[in-house]
């Protein structure tokens, strides 16, 4: 008998599930009585797809359910809809053709933002990308998945309200926010128009869900920057303390248990993200909704399997200064023969995750929906590394390609700590089944082999002056001096210096290991 | 151990052993960082003290009975009868401190 990590959820967490009957809405002595519908003291739920249950205590598990379906990512719940906000985008387009490969009802709004911020910086996708009616055709010949698009921006509630009530999603992934800590650093309008665009496209959103489809799952996309990183080595949790964290004060001591972490953003565009964070953390105290709040460790990489199948497939790719994530932008430089640019000392350490793992976090999410009210921090990274680390990384898999690299420091145009320790603790998505499965070393080698053939390659000329940061935080706008140019042999760690420590237990319990049984 | 308004007579009242209650629901994150500790200490104390949880949200008839109105709220039941209660996340090292101090004073009854 197989295991998996969501058997024992219940219809409390399913959202199938329709409440009736005698749920007292905070029963904490701020009950809103929302559900008193039926006599007698018993909470009762009606399920959407399985009428004929009639009226029945939440207590069904998924292992019990036939609506819930083994996967090699734990039960899926069968034909689930999903709409995914900003579905154009490196991280919504990808996923939207893994949950349709994985038998998903997959919808997706876009307004085409990203192609018009990175048309801006006058670069383009490297990777190139047709129009989304040829995408959805191409998704349709290559993989048989059928997308129900429709072009809105999130900011316009009354067409958002329209779709949703078309489509009642039962899990919301929103990755319909600018991603741009440099974009919000340009100049008072642009920090204004990601903060509204980013902050009040989640605040609308959260009161339509409220209206329309209070029982679906808000995936929610934060970064790791929502944090910070601490000189004082301070483990990052997963949003909140855990209950033996105290606070000790003139000799008293008080459990910091469940009480929110610090936040310490790095740019206005990560001050939109912990913005965010709250407002969906009171969204859900207010009205029972329910999300994942994903920190998301820097993603990079070109590669799923269903991005793989066909060209037209391809996701974008970004290598701009203001779009390009660290991992894609060295690879890039790799290729165009710049050196690498490390900022400053090139000391810093942040999570990252490949877009593969990335995905499949995403999928062991959706598998798992939180039960009514629970907003849950969800720290989304594989590995933590130096950025010089990195860099090394990708000059010597460049040499396996014929490249020789080279990494330079240049001056840093952020505001932030060189050189730092980093300590993460990621639990949520290992206790429901999740096991990094890609090395760096392996994604930038699908990177190299994606992005050193020709065509590409004369498209990441075309874009090569877009590549050095001139956005700095001070408000300046110029190159930054070079402090130095290396060999990636002389780019060491120092001995005794900070080195990132990582808190993922990967032995829990209710993991089904479908890759043994695909041995 | 599970709780619910329809064992709570059985399993709890009824017990004879004492019975520690941890009163939660899914939208309290404190209730949610207190849960592996409470696990734990269940394993621990089994057989001298029955320790489980209660969904405030699912089983609204005990949780209004006992008048519960911030969570985590903790109740020791003795026999029926309330012999602690505290409101608020406690570390390991609080809740164990409870524990043994009720168990404690249980011997010492005994002992008289």
């Amino acid at each position: 008998m197989n295991t998996y990590h969501n058997d024992r959820l219940t219809c409390w967490n399913c959202p199938s599930a329709i409440l009736r009957g005698n749920v007292d809405f905070r029963a904490c002595g701020q009950s809103m009585r929302r559900f008193t519908s039926m006599e007698g003291g018993d909470v009762v739920i009606e399920c959407e797809r399985r009428p004929e249950l009639g009226h029945f205590e939440p207590t069904i598990n998924f292992s019990e359910c036939p609506q819930w379906k083994p996967t090699k990512y734990g039960r899926l719940l069968d034909n689930m809809r999903v709409l995914i906000l900003g579905i154009d985008g490196y991280l919504g387009w990808t996923l939207a053709l893994k949950l349709g490969a994985l038998g998903f009802e997959v919808s997706g709004v876009d307004n085409f933002l990203r192609r018009r911020m990175v048309r801006e910086k006058g670069s383009m996708s490297v990777v190139p990308i047709a129009s989304m009616e040829e995408r959805i055709k191409a998704a349709k010949k290559y993989l048989d998945i059928d997308i129900n698009f429709r072009k809105i921006d999130v900011l316009n509630r009354d067409k958002l309200a329209d779709f949703l009530k078309e489509v009642k999603p039962e899990v919301i992934v929103h990755y319909a926010e600018v991603p741009s800590a440099p974009y919000s650093m340009v100049d008072a309008d642009h920090a204004i128009f990601v903060q509204k665009n980013n902050v009040l496209g989640t605040l609308g959103l959260l009161f339509l869900m409220r209206d329309i489809v209070p029982e679906a799952t808000l995936i929610k996309l934060g970064t790791m920057g929502e944090y910070g990183a601490p000189l004082t080595g301070r483990p990052l949790f997963e949003g909140f303390f855990p209950a033996d964290a105290v606070l000790l004060w003139n000799g008293r001591e008080w459990s910091l248990g469940g009480e929110m972490t610090p936040r310490d953003p790095v740019s206005f565009y990560h001050v939109s993200k912990v913005q965010d964070t709250f407002n969906v953390y009171e969204a859900c105290k207010y009205w029972w909704l329910r999300s994942y709040d994903v920190m998301q460790g820097v993603i990079y990489g070109v590669h799923t399997d269903e991005l793989a199948t066909d060209d037209k497939l391809r996701t974008r790719f970004d290598v701009d200064e203001w779009f390009g994530t660290v991992v894609n932008r060295f690879v890039a430089q790799a290729i165009l023969g710049i050196p690498l640019t490390l900022y400053g000392e090139g000391e810093q350490i942040r999570g990252f995750i490949a877009l593969e793992d990335a995905m499949e976090c995403m999928v062991r999410l959706i598998s798992s929906p939180p039960e009514p009210g629970q907003y849950t921090v969800v720290n989304q990274v594989s590995g933590l590394y130096k950025l010089k680390t990195i860099a090394k990384t990708v000059a010597e898999v460049g040499a396996e390609f014929g490249f020789d690299v080279k990494i330079q420091r240049i001056e840093n145009p952020r505001v932030e700590s060189e050189v730092h320790p980093l300590e993460v603790v990621a639990e949520n998505l290992p206790e429901r089944g999740f096991r990094p499965r890609v090395s760096l070393e392996r994604e930038i080698r699908r990177m190299f082999d994606l992005l050193s053939r020709k065509h590409i390659v004369r498209r990441l000329e075309k874009v090569k002056d877009t590549i050095i940061p001139r956005t700095w935080w001070s408000g300046d706008k110029r190159d930054p001096k070079v402090l130095g140019v290396y060999s990636p042999d002389e780019v060491r760690e120092e001995e005794g210096g900070f080195r990132g420590i990582l808190h993922m237990p990967l032995d829990s319990v209710f993991v089904y290991r479908w890759e043994d049984e695909e041995k | 151990m599970i709780f619910t308004d329809k064992n709570f007579q059985e399993e709890v009242l009824k017990s004879p052993i004492p019975v520690l209650v941890e009163f939660w629901a899914s939208w309290c994150p404190p209730c949610k960082m207190v849960e592996p500790i409470i696990d734990r200490l269940e394993k621990e104390y089994m057989g001298r003290m029955k320790i489980g949880k209660m969904n405030v949200d699912i089983n609204p008839v005990t949780a209004k009975r006992y008048n519960v109105k911030g969570l985590p709220t903790f109740i020791i039941f003795i026999n029926g009868k309330i012999v602690y209660r505290g409101v608020a996340a406690k570390t390991e090292n609080e809740l164990r401190r409870v524990i043994e101090e009720i168990l404690a004073s249980q011997d010492e009854e005994v002992r008289v």
